[in-house]
Formats: structure tokens, sequence, C-alpha cells
């Protein structure tokens, strides 16, 4: 069973007269635990794409079942619970709230669960440790470097257990060794929870480590390759 | 606590905001303090205006004078319960006048048994009530004890005697037997003598042509009428009107006529101080508008991350309005503070002698730190609901 199903999901925007068609009758299945690169052009629809299945956007038409549910049927409310618990994000820009630590910034999530808090600290706590930032748990992210604030953002992500992770440019702000830095703990953090991880990326590279590359373009699937383990990835 | 880092974050700015509701809630607190000290003055003679009916000479009468048979007159009265003469003196004559919310220090003469009959009734801090057959007794109100300085036993000479006074000044030793409680009202100013010793002041008030040519046992100044137990107001202003049809040469006022006028006068008071402290309040709350919305504009990222891992928008819409509510807390405690603090002060300097100027009450209090606490969150609303409702991608991408 597919973790994320997309049915001819199709995203339209209006400016001023024009149609923008951002995305276009996207259909493709992904299953638990993929490791996924959703690469192209700039304005081929890749962001849209991805905001469509963190549920940051609603789509013009077509379906999107996470985990079986059926978005669409969801209100504001419900769409928000499983933003919280079943995705994660993680943003080119890190969006760490600068008033909080390190620790506070990967629980900021268990905020919007109940009983998040009690039961998640000791979570967070154990992200961070395997994040490699144990000894700057209560700093602020103006002490940290671009590398470790994306860590930060990548526990963030999954303080909260998803089943599903949504990278925007993730490495789009750090040099080339810590993009690889960060690429080598998203692939660990895959292979160990098993946690399905969707990146776009202009990054060829990146992407090419991914088990699976979707190309986009125009709002359309141009290509969708699977590699096999040849990236280095289980 | 991620709140108060909010704020904090822009001292300057939190401050200059807090400011003006300190600013605000100081002002609500000083001139409310003010109108209810004012009020509880009024409070008084409300109580006991409203429980009796005062006699006097006819409209017309320009000397103080009733005769005294009229006391039994009023008490034949059908509906009178009691009736008692009483006699009004100036405590300190010739002093100069000064501005003051407060009642001038008066001597009262009547029948310690009135006060069985009188709504605002006086209680003793010390010592007990005039012997009503007595001479040279006084009981003193705790203002003018205060400004005397006397204790049970203490003689003190009344009229007081000014420092000008002529080589004819009479007045008289009285023996302090009782001293009121604090009443915040008439009683606190007031020296209580017996009739007896009333008409004796009668008698050196007069002009010295005549003061040996009238009886003055036989007159009183005025007459304090109260209907039977359990009279109502209207009830004491229709027996009022049956005393003016039933006997001749005194004219008794309505009790409800002076109880308008009292309430009258406090409620404009009222209204000003507190449409003034609501006035600097009120622009209080438009700077917390203008830092609310300034913090939506700064930190509309924020908001869309929030979005984004599970905030709804009421858990937006809440963070915010905690903020501003909090805000509105801060700046009402300062404020009410700082308001208490100084009219706790101006209270402790006033003079012995004159009616402290600010009351404190809990009802002040609630209202201050109150208003101040819905101020904050009425002024949060319109910046926490654009707040929520930012679009999270396009607040996510914010510059």
């Amino acid at each position: 069973m597919a973790d994320v199903r997309l049915v001819d999901l199709t995203k339209h925007y209006r400016r001023g007269g024009e149609v923008i068609r951002a995305l276009d009758g996207v259909t493709l299945d992904i299953e638990r635990g993929e490791f996924v690169a959703v690469v192209g052009r700039s304005g081929s629809g890749k962001t849209t794409m991805l905001d469509l299945m963190g549920l940051l956007l609603k789509p013009t038409s077509g379906s999107l079942f996470i985990d079986d549910v059926d978005t669409a049927k969801l209100g504001d409310r419900q769409r928000a619970q499983m933003r919280a618990l079943r995705v994660g994000f993680v943003f080119q820009e890190y969006n760490l709230l600068s008033g909080l630590n390190v620790l506070e910034n990967v629980m900021l999530p268990l905020r919007y669960v109940k009983d998040g808090k009690k039961t998640g600290r000791a979570r967070a706590v154990e992200l961070i440790d395997r994040v490699g930032l144990t000894d700057r748990v209560h700093h602020r992210p103006t002490e940290l470097s671009g590398g470790q604030a994306q860590r930060v953002a990548i526990a963030r992500s999954m303080v909260n257990s998803p089943s599903l992770i949504l990278l925007d440019e993730p490495t789009g702000a750090v040099d080339t060794e810590t993009a690889q830095q960060l690429v080598d703990l998203l692939k660990r953090l895959n292979q160990e929870d098993r946690v399905t991880i969707v990146i776009v990326t202009h990054d060829l590279d990146i992407a090419s480590q991914a088990r699976r590359s979707i190309r986009l373009k125009d709002g359309k699937v141009l290509s969708d390759e699977r590699v096999e383990v040849a990236a280095g990835v289980a | 606590m991620e709140v108060v880092r909010n704020i904090a974050r822009h001292k300057l700015r939190s401050f200059l905001t807090i400011s003006g509701i300190v600013i605000g809630v100081l002002a609500l607190t000083t001139m409310g303090a003010l109108a209810e000290n004012f009020n509880a003055l009024l409070d008084g003679g409300v109580k006991y205006f409203g429980s009796s009916i005062q006699v006097g000479p006819p409209d017309g009468q320009s000397a103080f004078l009733i005769p005294i048979t009229k006391v039994d007159e009023i008490k034949r009265v059908d509906g009178v319960g009691a009736a008692f003469p009483t006699y009004q003196f100036q405590a300190k004559p010739g002093s100069a006048p000064s501005f003051s919310f407060g009642i001038p220090d008066s001597i009262i003469a009547g029948d310690p048994a009135e006060n069985d009959w009188a709504a605002l009734k006086v209680t003793y801090a010390q010592g007990h009530a005039l012997d009503p057959n007595s001479t040279g007794q006084v009981v003193l109100g705790s203002t003018i004890d205060t400004e005397f300085h006397k204790k049970i036993g203490d003689t003190i000479d009344l009229p007081i005697k000014p420092p000008d006074a002529k080589p004819d000044f009479v007045n008289h030793t009285f023996t302090v037997v009782g001293i009121l409680n604090v009443t915040r009202t008439a009683p606190d100013t007031f020296a209580y003598i017996t009739v007896a010793d009333g008409q004796t002041l009668l008698k050196d008030s007069l002009p010295t042509a005549i003061r040996d040519q009238i009886p003055v046992a036989q007159f009183a100044q005025a007459i304090d009428v109260y209907g039977k137990p359990g009279s109502s107001i209207t009830d004491l202003d229709n027996l009022a009107v049956k005393v003016n049809a039933q006997v001749s040469g005194v004219k008794a006022t309505k009790p409800s006529d002076i109880v308008n006028a009292f309430k009258s006068g406090g409620a404009i008071f009222t209204a000003i101080t507190t449409a003034a402290a609501l006035l600097a309040l009120i622009i209080g709350g438009l700077s917390v508008v203008n830092t609310m919305f300034m913090a939506v504009a700064e930190r509309v990222r924020e908001i869309g991350l929030k979005k984004a891992v599970g905030a709804t928008t009421m858990n937006i819409m809440g963070e915010f309005l905690f903020e501003a509510t909090l805000i509105g807390v801060v700046g009402g405690l300062i404020g009410y503070g700082l308001g208490a603090a100084i009219t706790a002060i101006l209270n402790a300097t006033t003079p012995p002698g004159q009616s402290t100027l600010f009351l404190v009450t809990p009802a002040l209090t609630i209202l201050a730190i109150g208003f101040a606490t819905v101020l904050g969150a009425l002024a949060g609303i319109l910046p926490a609901w654009r707040a929520a409702r930012l679009d999270p991608v396009t607040a996510l991408r914010n510059e």
C-alpha cells in the first residue's frame, strides 16, 4: 500500500487574467520508507507538489492520500493535526525560531499535539543526539552554523515520528561538504526509522543519491526513475 | 516562556507599549481613588440624609432658630418615630477657608440616642457615648481626634480659639469621653456634645445685644426627624409633606431631594475623573494594537512555520492574543501598583485635620487591572486575527 498517493493532482493559480498550471494532473505513488528526489527547473511545480503533499495547499482538483486518508475530506483543523502528526517539514532557510534554543526548536511541533510536551521531550533529546548536536542543546540558532541549524530543522521534522518528511532545497544554503553530511544524515534516518523522505532539489548530485528521482516539467511528471542501491542507499 | 521572550526581544518597543498602559492605569487608579473617596463621603451623606427628614426654619427666615416645642409637635404627626433637636457650629471659627473634599470640622450637639435611629451609625474606637444629661463631655471623630492628638480623659477647648481672636471670644473646656472609628464621611470631622452644651454654644454665638434676651433652651437650630422603623425614603418624603402641612413655622425637606443632589454630584465627579482616565488608557491600548501589528509583520515566517508543523488558526490566534493580554496585565499591574503607592503616600502626607483624598477599594483594584487586561486582549484581536489568517505557503517564503 502506498504511503502517499497523488491521483491526477492539479493546482492552478490565477495571476491577473492568466491561469498558471503549477501542477497539472500528477499521478504517482510513494511507498513507505522511500527516499525520493524531486527535480526540475524553477517553475516546474516541485515546490507546489511539496506544499500539496504537506497539506499547506489545497489542490484545484485531484486527490491526495496520505496513509490511506483522503485529505480532501479533512477540515482545516484535521489538516493541521495531520501536518503535526504525519508530516515533517525542512526548509532551505532552516526556519528556526531565534527566541528558542535548540531543544525548544526541536520540541516546537509537540505544542500542537495533545500531551506532546509530556512524552516528546525524551524523543527530542534523542533526535538531537542522533543529529550530533548534544553539546548544542541549549544554544540559540544564532550560535549555530548553517549545517548545524539544518540538523536542528531535521530533528524538528522528526520529533512527532511522522511517516513523511518533506524537504524543500535543504542543502541550498550550505556548502558542498555540509550538504553531503546532511544527505548522509537523511539517508541514515530514512534507513533507521523507515520514514518516507521526499526532497526537492536543484542539486543533481544530491538527487542522484536518492532511490527514486521524479523530474517535473511544466507541472507534469517528465520522468520517474528508480535507482537500485547504486547510490549507496539501502 | 516564549511569549515573555517575544516581549523581551524588543525591549524599548515593549517598554514604551507597556508604559502607555501603565500611564493609563496609573491615571485610572489615582483618579478612580479620588472618585471613590468622594463617593464614600457622599455615600455617608446619602445614608444619613436618606434615613431622616431635615427640619429647619421656614423659607424666608434668616435666623436658624426653631422653637423647641416644635419637636413635640412633630412627634405627634402620624408616622413620625422620633425627632431630635440639633445644633451645629464651626469647630474652628475664623480659620482661612481651604480647598478640601472633606467636610469642615464642626461641633454637633444632639441627643446620643439619635444614633439608634440613624442609618449611618457611629461606633467607638475608644471610650463611650455622651451622657445625655451631662455637660462638658465631647466625643471626637477620627480626623479631628488625629488633628488634636487627644485620648480619652484629655480636655479640648471648643470652639478652637483662632490666633487672631477678639478679647471677647468665648470657648469652653470639654473632656474627651469617646473617640469614633473612621467612617470616611461626615462624623470623622465632627465633635459631638450634648444638647445642653449646644445651647450654651448657641448663646455664645448670638450677638451680644440680644444674647441675654433669648432663652436658648427654648430653641433648636434644626430638628432631625425619623419615621417609624422600616420607613422607606418614599415614606419619609410623604412624611415630610405631612410635617409641612401639620406643623407651622418649620420647613421639612424631602430626603429624596437631598439624596438626589448628593448622587448627581457624585455621578458627575465620577464621570469626569473616570472618563479622563479611560481616555488615557485607551490611548495606551492603541499602542498595544500598533505593537502587535508590528509583531505580526516581523514574525510572518514564524507563523508560517508554526502552521506547517501543525498549529491551527486558533493556536496562532491564541498565541498572539495571549501576548497582547500579557502586555495589558503587566502594564495593569505596574500602573495599579504605582497608582496605589502614590495615593497611599499622598494620603499619608495629608496634614492632620484634613480629610485624605484617595480611597483605593477592591472594586477599583479589579476595575484597573481588569480593564487593562481586557484592553490588552481586545487590542490583540485584530493583529492576532491577521496572523491566524496568514497563508502558510506565502508566510514561509516571506522575505
